[in-house]
C-alpha cells in the first residue's frame, strides 16, 4: 500500500471518528432528556410539593431548554471540563484517581489476556478437529456464557470463601495506586481476564484453524521445515492481524466489564463512583464517565480498524 | 473428526433445551410453588437448610428458597420484552435502510450511523445512564431494548441487503409493490432465520442486562436473581446455598441458551449460504 493512501486512509478514519464522538455525545446527553421522566422527578416525586421540584430542577440547570444546555455542556467537554457533579463539586475531582485505577485493571488484565489467549488460540487451533480442541472451544464457549459479575461471584466463592486464599474485597488505602497492593488486584484481574479469554481465544483458535489449512504452511511442513519455524514464519504472522483487533476490541469489552466487577469487590475504581451517582441521581457524573467509556471505546475500534488495513497482508498487496 | 463433532451435537442440544426449560419453569411456577412470603422472617439470620427452610434462611432470616422462586418471573419478563422490543426496532430500521440504501446510499448512514454511536457505548453504562434519570423496571426494559437494536439492525441489515438483487424482489418492484409490502412478503420470509437466531443473542443480552441491574442493586428492591446474588456475598462464609442457588440459576440459563443459539446460528447460515 502506497504512503499517500495509507494517510488518506488514517485521516478519513480519524474523520469519522470524531463525527461518530459528536453523535455519541447527542446521544448521552440528549437521548437521556428523551426519556419519560428525569433524575429529579422520579426521585423526589410525591415525596415534596412541586415547588421544591423545580427549585432542584432549577439548581441542576434542568430548567433551560435542552440545546442551550447541550451546548454548554459540550463546548465544556471540548475544554477538558467534565461538567459540575449534582453534589457541586467537578466531576473531574470525583472521578480523576478512579479512572487511573480503573485504566490499571484493565491494563494488568490485558497484559496477561495478549499472551494467554494466545497461547490458547494457537494451541487449539493447531489441534482443530481433534478431541482435546472439542474439549477446549467447549469449555470457552461455557466460561463466555458465564456474566463477568457472575464469575466474580464464582472467585469469590471458590478462592476467598472456600479456600481462603484471597481476600474478598479489594480493599486499597485511599489514594494508594492498587498496583502497590497485589493481592488487590487478583480478584478484579482474574475475573476480568476469565471473560475475555472466552472470546479472543475463540477467534485466534479459527485464525490459526485457517492458517494451518493454507498451502504456504503444508509447503513448509512438506520441506520438514520444524514445527517452531512454521509456527514462527508462517502461522504467528497470518494470525498476529486478527489477533490484535481481537485485543483491541476485547480492551473496548473490558472497560465496560470493570463497572460490575469493581463494585463487586469495592476495588476503588470509577465502577462503585459511578453506582452511587446512578443511585443519587448524579447524572453530569454519569454523562461524563459514559462520554470517556464510549471515546474509549470508539478509539479502539478505529484502532482495530487501522491495523486491520495497515497488518493484513492480503490487504496491503493490492 | 466430523463425525465426532456431529454426534456429539445432539445431547448437547437435549441437555441445554432441557436446562433451558427447566429454569424456564422455575421462574413461571415458582411463584405458585413458594411456600413462604419472600419478606416474612422464618428462621434466625444464616440458618442452615432444615424443614420448613429447604435452602436455608438469608441476612434477615428470611426463606431463600421462597425468594428465589419467585426472583425469575419479574428478570424473565422483563429480559423477553427487552429483546423482542431490540429485535423489532432493529429489524424495522434494518430493513428500512437496506431498501432506502438500495435507491441512496446515503440513507444507509443516515439510519444506521446513530445507532452506532450507541453501540460504542458499553451496554452497563447505557443501563446506567438510563437509570439515573429513569430508575424503574421500565427503565431497565429501555436500557436493554436500545443496547440491543444496534446489533439486530446491523443483522437484518447485512441479510436483507443481498435479498434485493434476487429476481423475486426486483420482479415485485417491477410489479409496483410498495417498500412495506416487498419488505413483508418478498424479504422478511428469507431474512427471517438469521433475524430469528439473532433474537436468541439479543435474549442473552437483556437476561446479562436485567440481572446486573437487580445486581447492582439499582432496581427496585425486589427479589430478582441479580439482587438475591448480590444480597447474599456480604454472608456467604455462611449461608453459602443463598448464592449458590441464583448462581447456578442465572449460569444454566445463560450457557444453555448460549449453546441452543450457537446451534441455530449455524443451521440459519447454512440455510442462506
Amino acid at each position: 500500500m502506497s504512503r499517500l493512501r495509507l494517510g488518506r486512509q488514517v485521516a478519513g478514519r480519524i474523520v469519522s471518528a470524531l463525527i461518530m464522538l459528536c453523535l455519541l455525545s447527542v446521544v448521552v446527553y440528549a437521548g437521556v432528556d428523551a426519556l419519560p421522566g428525569d433524575p429529579v422527578t422520579s426521585r423526589l416525586g410525591g415525596t415534596v410539593s412541586p415547588d421544591q421540584i423545580a427549585e432542584a430542577q432549577a439548581r441542576l440547570g434542568l430548567d433551560r431548554p435542552l440545546p442551550e444546555r447541550y451546548s454548554d455542556w459540550a463546548t465544556g467537554l471540548l475544554g477538558g471540563d467534565l461538567g459540575t457533579s449534582a453534589t457541586g463539586a467537578p466531576v473531574a475531582g470525583v472521578v480523576g484517581d478512579r479512572l487511573r485505577n480503573t485504566a490499571q485493571l484493565v491494563a494488568v488484565t490485558l497484559a496477561l489476556l495478549v499472551p494467554s489467549s494466545l497461547l490458547l488460540g494457537v494451541a487449539l487451533g493447531k489441534r482443530a478437529g481433534t478431541r482435546s480442541d472439542f474439549l477446549g472451544t467447549t469449555l470457552l464457549l461455557l466460561t463466555s456464557a458465564i456474566p463477568e459479575f457472575v464469575m466474580t461471584g464464582l472467585l469469590v466463592l471458590i478462592l476467598a470463601v472456600g479456600l481462603g486464599w484471597l481476600p474478598a474485597v479489594s480493599l486499597v488505602p485511599a489514594g494508594d495506586s492498587p498496583l502497590a497492593h497485589p493481592t488487590a488486584l487478583v480478584l478484579p484481574v482474574l475475573a476480568l481476564l476469565l471473560a475475555g479469554l472466552a472470546y479472543s481465544s475463540r477467534i485466534i483458535r479459527a485464525a490459526t484453524a485457517t492458517a494451518e489449512r493454507s498451502p504456504h504452511v503444508e509447503f513448509l511442513r512438506l520441506n520438514g521445515i520444524s514445527e517452531r519455524v512454521v509456527v514462527r514464519q508462517a502461522i504467528l504472522p497470518a494470525v498476529l492481524p486478527t489477533a490484535v483487533q481481537v485485543w483491541l476490541v476485547s480492551a473496548a469489552v473490558l472497560l465496560g466489564g470493570t463497572v460490575l466487577v469493581e463494585k463487586i469487590l469495592a476495588y476503588p475504581g470509577v465502577g462503585p463512583v459511578l453506582v452511587d451517582a446512578v443511585r443519587t441521581g448524579d447524572l453530569p457524573v454519569v454523562q461524563a464517565l459514559a462520554m470517556i467509556f464510549g471515546a474509549t471505546t470508539l478509539a479502539a475500534m478505529m484502532l482495530a480498524d487501522l491495523t486491520g488495513s495497515v497488518l493484513d497482508p492480503r490487504r496491503s498487496r493490492s | 473428526m466430523r463425525l465426532h463433532q456431529r454426534s456429539a451435537t445432539v445431547p448437547v442440544t437435549i441437555v441445554a433445551g432441557a436446562s433451558a426449560i427447566g429454569v424456564l419453569a422455575i421462574a413461571l411456577l415458582g411463584p405458585l410453588l413458594a411456600p413462604h412470603s419472600p419478606t416474612e422472617p422464618v428462621a434466625a439470620p444464616y440458618t442452615g437448610p432444615g424443614p420448613g427452610h429447604l435452602l436455608g434462611s438469608d441476612s434477615l432470616g428470611r426463606d431463600v428458597l421462597s425468594r428465589t422462586l419467585r426472583g425469575g418471573f419479574a428478570l424473565l419478563s422483563a429480559s423477553t420484552l427487552a429483546c423482542l422490543a431490540s429485535t423489532a426496532a432493529g429489524a424495522t430500521v434494518g430493513i428500512l435502510a437496506a431498501l432506502a440504501g438500495g435507491r441512496h446510499h446515503w440513507w444507509e448512514g443516515l439510519l444506521m450511523r446513530p445507532l452506532d454511536a450507541i453501540a460504542a457505548i458499553p451496554p452497563i453504562i447505557t443501563l446506567l445512564l438510563v437509570l439515573s434519570a429513569f430508575p424503574t423496571r421500565s427503565g431497565v426494559i429501555i436500557a436493554g431494548a436500545v443496547t440491543g437494536t444496534p446489533l439486530a439492525a446491523r443483522v437484518a441489515l447485512a441479510s436483507t441487503k443481498p435479498l434485493l438483487a434476487r429476481s423475486h424482489v426486483e420482479i415485485a418492484r417491477a410489479r409496483g409493490e410498495s417498500p412495506s409490502w416487498i419488505a413483508l412478503h418478498e424479504l422478511a420470509p428469507i431474512a427471517g432465520a438469521p433475524i430469528i437466531a439473532d433474537t436468541g443473542l439479543r435474549f442473552i443480552a437483556a437476561f446479562y442486562l436485567v440481572t446486573a441491574a437487580g445486581f447492582l442493586g439499582i432496581d427496585l428492591g425486589g427479589t430478582d436473581w441479580g439482587t438475591l446474588l448480590v444480597e447474599a456475598l456480604p454472608g456467604v462464609a455462611l449461608q453459602p446455598l443463598a448464592m449458590i442457588v441464583p448462581l447456578l440459576l442465572i449460569a444454566t440459563l445463560a450457557i444453555s441458551v448460549n449453546l441452543l443459539v450457537d446451534r441455530l446460528v449455524q443451521g440459519s447460515t447454512r440455510l442462506l449460504g
